[in-house]
């Protein structure tokens, strides 16, 4: 048939493309309550980013960089902007991405600059990586829309996206990957890279050429940063699930444009970080609490939750924030002594995950 | 007047010489509830064929309330006080339920308003939550079988012989159809009793016949059984610890994700359901009937159609498939082995190897112009060796075999097909246990040889002796998942019901 014929018979019909539906969270990403009952290590008023450099776990706070000791934080360094990105770097450095506009290369421990100020091209960098020959990977969400502003980019199905290396000698910058629909996180594997295309809810692989594969598709959340993970493969966080009702909502052009004009932004029908601040927000859990239990499969808003991918990306387990608990919009998550260190933006807080405990419960 | 309300001496029946049931003594009491037990081709169906008029011995007698009797058909055996109420279900489909109820005693101006107010009446009277005046066809299995103990009760049967009455029913409609039964013993009706669940066996029954062979084993007070001596007395050898005894103790790690089912929708049935089966393990789902099980099934082999309208997706390794018939499911390495073997399994009257090649056949949608014997008969050949098909040979009908001979025939017509994705509906079902233990030896194997095995079963204890992970179904979804090793049947059947 013609494609566009296709496509509006699709519509109509709703299959295809057009189909509204959700991958189910089963098998390795089968609901838990691990996230949700993990130990708060620290609670923060804007966390953003998360990462281990010199064997120390440092933490972006809205423009504070903090350094984190057992459920202690101190100050290191506070800037004019907002932290957007963190990432530890080999010798004890730090590169910081801030306002999304600026990337910066630190000495961690005192926080002074130990490199050039990158600036210039730059438009919402929500992740960094380190990438090949000593080179940044580092991910620009959106080309239209500033950082905080993510969910307008979901909104106008934006897909703007680049995968960038940078130079932190030079201040060159390379878009390896352009058009991916928001970009957000990345981690390098020799000279590929993997990126998390959070709107198409998979990871790409780009290849040194520039090609782009997928690696792991249709998952059933938003993707969002990358850790590698001490013994092989990554840690990937999401920072909510996919849910029917979103899906549903980003096929009505209409609906979007009118929504985004005449509805304040808080009461937007799209993915949260958090949620329950108020009754006028769409509902959580949506009525499939039966017996005092939030079913697995109830659409949430709002969720938490980060999955183990082996070295082949196949996923191994998952830790969950289930809808009915607090530590959701997890954005970031970093191993360190046998722990693993979530960062659940919704609540502010940082949660500390010791794995072999973990495995044992996902055991049993 | 003779205690025994039914008595056979000697009681024998050859099909084309070959012994159905030999020399075989037995006697039913005046309101007692006597079961029979025994693998399939142990002649319990035979034996009370020919109670119930179905077949004639061929030597030996039976006697009714003292007197010899011969019926040769059911109607004589109606006559005689005798009613049946069969396995494979006698109703008809297109007729009403009040309509089946009266078939056969319809007067010469019958007024169906009268006979629906009757049947109303009568249902009623049983506590039987049936409409009159629904079409069969659109029952479920459970309220089907209600139809059909109706019309025995309603024939003033003084014996009812139920044939696997629980097979397709719920926990919950089970412990309804035994107050049932034991209303109708209470009432002075005696009760026949065939069942492959031995529990139901020696909830139920006053005494427990064991036929093995053709040939009476042992009838004694159902008190004096236990399960192991029942299995002991069926087969001749010990089984209890190798069928469903065995908790597991290790998962296989899941592969590939074969198959993702995203918010299907077929309505009733299926509600916007969402799973996913794995390459190299056992997915197990369970479910109480109408949980849309079999449905989504159905629906992921192609026999069933989803929604027209926004019904979901199909993923098959990741890519979106719509079967609308099974042929390119098949094509696709799709097998679904049905849970309705006689209606939807085989061509009872072609061989064995007929029916095997057909699954071979059914891989070429286009079908194929030459057929070959030569490699009829050797797909017949290597799969009964495979299966260990108990038959004489690959020209063998099929409806001379044993359920768990013909289950395993149904099961080579799929695995002829080579597929990667098995769906085995309800798998033992009316088979006996050593064939049960073959079939499960053969899930295991499929498994481990990597395939993704799915088995939907109504038996928790062969969900959980077969599955690596175990999904729930409830109204039309599945609401739970559980691996293995943490499930227990208190926690699946609270996620079944609640």
């Amino acid at each position: 048939m013609i494609p566009a014929l296709e496509d509006f018979f699709d519509g109509i019909l709703g299959r295809g493309d057009a189909a509204i539906t959700v991958p189910p969270f089963d098998g390795s990403l089968k609901p838990n309550q691990l996230l949700e009952h993990a130990e708060v290590a620290g609670e923060f008023g804007a966390p953003e980013d998360l990462t281990v450099a010199g064997g120390a776990l440092y933490l972006a706070d809205g423009p504070a960089l903090r350094r984190c000791e057992g459920h202690s934080s101190r100050e290191v360094r506070r800037f004019d902007s907002p932290i957007t990105a963190l990432c530890g770097l080999p010798g004890g450095r730090l590169a910081i991405a801030l306002a999304g506009t600026e990337i910066r290369v630190l000495a961690a421990a005192e926080g002074t600059d130990a490199g050039k100020v990158i600036s210039g091209g730059l438009h919402a960098v929500n992740a960094i990586a380190a990438g090949p020959d000593a080179t940044l990977l580092a991910t620009d969400g959106s080309a239209n829309e500033p950082y905080r502003d993510w969910a307008r980019d979901l909104l106008n199905r934006g897909r703007s996206g680049r995968l960038l290396s940078i130079n932190p000698e030079t201040g060159e910058i390379r878009v390896k990957a352009s058009g991916l629909q928001y970009a957000f996180g990345a981690a390098a594997i020799g000279d590929d890279s993997i990126v998390s295309e959070s709107w198409r809810h998979r990871l790409v692989k780009v290849a040194a050429n520039g090609t782009v594969a997928a690696v792991v598709d249709h998952l059933p959340v938003y993707p969002s940063r990358i850790a590698p993970a001490s013994d092989g493969g990554f840690w990937l966080t999401a920072f909510t699930a996919r849910t029917q009702l979103i899906e549903f909502i980003l096929r009505e052009r209409g609906y979007r444009k009118r929504m985004m004009r005449e509805v304040p932004p808080e009461f937007w029908i799209v993915p949260r970080l958090r949620s329950g601040g108020s009754f006028r927000e769409p509902m959580q859990g949506a009525h499939l609490k039966t017996m005092g239990v939030v079913k697995p499969w109830a659409p949430p808003r709002s969720y938490g939750l980060v999955i183990r991918l082996a070295p082949d990306f196949s996923p191994l387990f998952s830790f969950h924030s289930r809808v009915d608990g607090v530590n959701h919009g997890v954005v970031a998550a970093a191993e360190s002594n046998d722990a693993l260190y979530v960062l659940a933006k919704g609540p502010g807080r940082l949660l500390r995950l010791p794995i072999a405990k973990a495995k044992e419960v996902l055991a049993e | 007047m003779t205690d025994n309300v039914v008595e056979f001496r000697k009681a024998t029946k050859l099909y084309a010489g070959v012994p159905a049931i030999q020399d075989v003594d037995f006697a039913l009491r005046r309101g007692e509830i006597h079961a029979i037990v025994g693998e399939n081709g142990a002649g319990k169906s035979t034996l009370t064929k020919a109670m119930s008029g179905v077949v004639m011995l061929t030597s030996g007698s039976m006697f009714v309330n003292g007197v010899e009797a011969a019926p040769r058909t059911p109607l004589e055996a109606r006559h005689l006080g005798i009613a049946m109420v069969f396995q494979e279900n006698s109703l008809v489909p297109t007729m009403t339920v009040a309509q089946n109820l009266f078939l056969g005693q319809e007067k010469f101006y019958n007024r169906l308003r009268g006979i629906y107010i009757a049947a109303q009446q009568f249902l009623q009277s049983l506590n039987f939550d049936v409409t009159p005046t629904m079409t069969v066809g659109l029952l479920g299995a459970a309220k089907k079988q209600m139809v059909e103990i109706a019309r025995a009760v309603l024939h003033q049967a003084q014996v009812i012989i139920f044939d696997e009455p629980t097979a397709s029913l719920t926990p919950e409609e089970k412990n309804y159809f035994f107050d049932l039964v034991r209303s109708l013993k209470q009432r002075g009706v005696s009760i026949v009793f065939i069942s492959h669940a031995l529990e139901e066996a020696l909830l139920l029954a006053d005494r427990i016949t064991v036929l093995r062979d053709g040939k009476h084993v042992v009838t004694d007070d159902a008190g004096k059984f236990d399960r192991a001596r029942i299995v002991q007395a069926m087969v001749g050898r010990d089984l209890s610890n190798t069928l469903y005894g065995k908790r597991k103790t290790a998962v296989r790690a899941a592969g590939e994700r074969v198959l993702t089912v995203q918010n299907l929708k077929m309505a009733p049935m299926v509600k916007n359901n969402s799973l996913s089966v794995f390459a190299g393990q056992v997915t197990g789902v369970f479910g109480l009937v109408g949980a849309g099980r079999t449905e989504t099934f159905k629906i992921v082999a192609g026999i069933l159609k989803r929604d027209f309208f926004h019904g979901g997706e199909i993923l098959l390794r990741g890519k979106p498939v719509r079967y609308r018939v099974p042929a390119p499911a098949v094509k696709a390495g799709i097998a679904y082995v049905t849970e309705d073997r006689k209606v939807e399994g085989f061509f009872e009257t072609m061989s064995i190897a007929r029916n095997i090649y057909l699954g071979i056949l059914a891989k070429f949608p286009r079908g194929r112009f030459f057929l070959s014997s030569r490699e009829s008969q050797k797909s017949g050949d290597d799969w009964i060796s495979r299966l260990k098909v108990r038959a004489i040979g690959t020209r063998a009908k099929v409806v001379e075999l044993s359920g768990g001979n013909q289950q395993k025939v149904v099961i080579a017509k799929s695995l002829a097909q080579e597929p990667d994705l098995i769906i085995f509906d309800e798998p033992t079902r009316g088979v006996d246990v050593g064939a049960i233990v073959e079939i499960h030896e053969l899930i295991n194997r499929l498994a481990d040889e990597g395939k993704a095995v799915v088995v939907i079963s109504s038996y928790l204890p062969e969900i959980m002796a077969l599955s690596d992970r175990i999904l729930v179904s409830r109204q039309g979804k599945v609401v739970e998942e559980f691996s293995a090793l943490e499930a227990t049947e208190e926690k699946i059947m609270y996620a079944a019901i609640h």
